[in-house]
């Protein structure tokens, strides 16, 4: 197969996937920038000569988790939101007040929102009334893909991330604690205390750990 | 057990549990002209650069106050952590905004069936580059985003090192200056309080 047939074909790939869908472009390509965002936090960790190869071991595979969160958790919520608002205009639920009209007065009104009930397949719409279901229908999907992705980059993630980190943070203070003995310090009322990493300590050790390592999202 | 078999088990779960949250739903009818035609507006204008906005003004609006209420961290931690977010936040907005539209309004121009090509255009040639097969369309703006995206994804590999993670660390080291001042000068306060 050709160059030119290959490119063809992949724009004819895109114009049957998202030509006529604009929510889920949104949540297809949401999903490729996290995975481009956390290949290029990967790429970032492999080529940091400062990161001795142990640390890498253990970073690298870090970020991917952290990826997995981000990933799932967007796919899993924004799909979700998505699913249900289509299968809400598709069953006819949710729908414009001419449509429902129209479908009320030809005796399918006991049908809507039930299962299995194909607005676009049973309703038998006329072109204008199919034109404005589809625009509604446009709409209902960005919006909940919106919402979607709101509750899920916003909400979710950064909490998660938050007690996920909070956990790292104990742990790699309890890591500093052992590789640093206990000194007892003598201080001028001749009490014993050990000497503790404090937060600045920890951050400065994790920003030369993590230099060059951003959690940025595309 | 075929991946098949699998699949579908899946998929027919997913489809009983939306189908499931779907019936708790009410029933909704949009009669008034003017709510019609914002939601139509919404499904043709928003597209992925104002999704990424809408998504970046909302994370200014959370997730700062997420990191500031961590009380699993120290103050210091959470008072740095939120200045980074929000670094993170204005340079991964910006350009991810700005490239997004780009991408879209580079593809949008060379993205033209041959009959809609005038005289007057300039590089004929290149006018269709991006255009899918005759036929298969009749409205191109959907594709035309979806492509410009697409594409914009893959040039933001390259601006996430080049432009993303400077610019949020410049950022960052803005806000923590701006917080350290902020500390001196109420520590000095307080000195100044108890001497007195």
């Amino acid at each position: 197969m050709s160059n030119a047939s290959l490119f063809m074909n992949f724009k004819n790939l895109i114009a049957k996937h998202y030509g006529d869908n604009p929510g889920r472009m949104l949540i297809h390509t949401g999903v490729i920038g996290w995975i481009l965002s956390a290949a290029a936090q990967v790429m970032a960790i492999a080529i940091n000569d400062k990161i001795p190869k142990e640390q890498k071991m253990f970073l690298i595979p870090q970020e991917m988790a952290d990826a997995a969160v981000n990933i799932v958790s967007f796919y899993a919520v924004t799909q979700t939101f998505a699913s249900v608002a289509g299968k809400l205009v598709k069953t006819g639920k949710w729908l414009p007040g001419s449509v429902r009209a129209f479908l009320e007065k030809n005796g399918l009104g006991a049908k809507l929102g039930k299962k299995g009930f194909n607005v676009k397949v049973d309703g038998n719409l006329t072109d204008e009334l199919a034109k404005q279901y589809d625009k509604f229908n446009n709409g209902i999907d960005v919006i909940a893909t919106t919402i979607g992705s709101i509750l899920s980059c916003n909400i979710i993630t950064p909490l998660v991330r938050n007690e996920i980190a909070a956990d790292r943070q104990k742990k790699a203070i309890s890591k500093m604690n052992a590789k640093n003995p206990v000194k007892p310090v003598e201080n001028n009322t001749n009490m014993m205390y050990i000497k503790k990493p404090s937060m600045k300590d920890f951050q400065t050790y994790s920003s030369n750990i993590y230099s060059g390592s951003s959690s940025l999202k595309i | 057990m075929a991946i098949s078999s699998i699949t579908n088990r899946i998929s027919c779960v997913s489809n009983s549990v939306t189908q499931g949250i779907a019936n708790v739903i009410p029933k909704l009818t949009v009669k008034g002209e003017k709510a019609n035609k914002a939601i139509s507006w919404i499904g043709e204008q928003i597209s992925s650069p104002e999704n990424r906005l809408i998504l970046g003004v909302s994370a200014l609006m959370s997730q700062p106050f997420i990191d500031l209420y961590n009380k699993k961290v120290d103050e210091d931690t959470r008072k740095v952590s939120a200045a980074r977010t929000v670094a993170k936040i204005i340079a991964g907005t910006l350009t991810g905004v700005l490239i997004r539209s780009g991408c879209i309004h580079a593809i949008d121009a060379f993205t033209k069936y041959p009959s809609q090509i005038t005289p007057d255009m300039k590089f004929k040639k290149l006018r269709s580059l991006f255009a899918p097969s005759e036929g298969l369309l009749n409205d191109l703006s959907y594709y035309k985003k979806s492509l410009g995206t697409i594409i914009s994804l893959f040039v933001m590999v390259f601006t996430n090192f080049l432009i993303d993670a400077p610019l949020t660390k410049f950022l960052t080291n803005k806000f923590v200056d701006r917080i350290n001042e902020k500390k001196q000068a109420a520590n000095k306060q307080t000195k100044e309080a108890s001497n007195e």
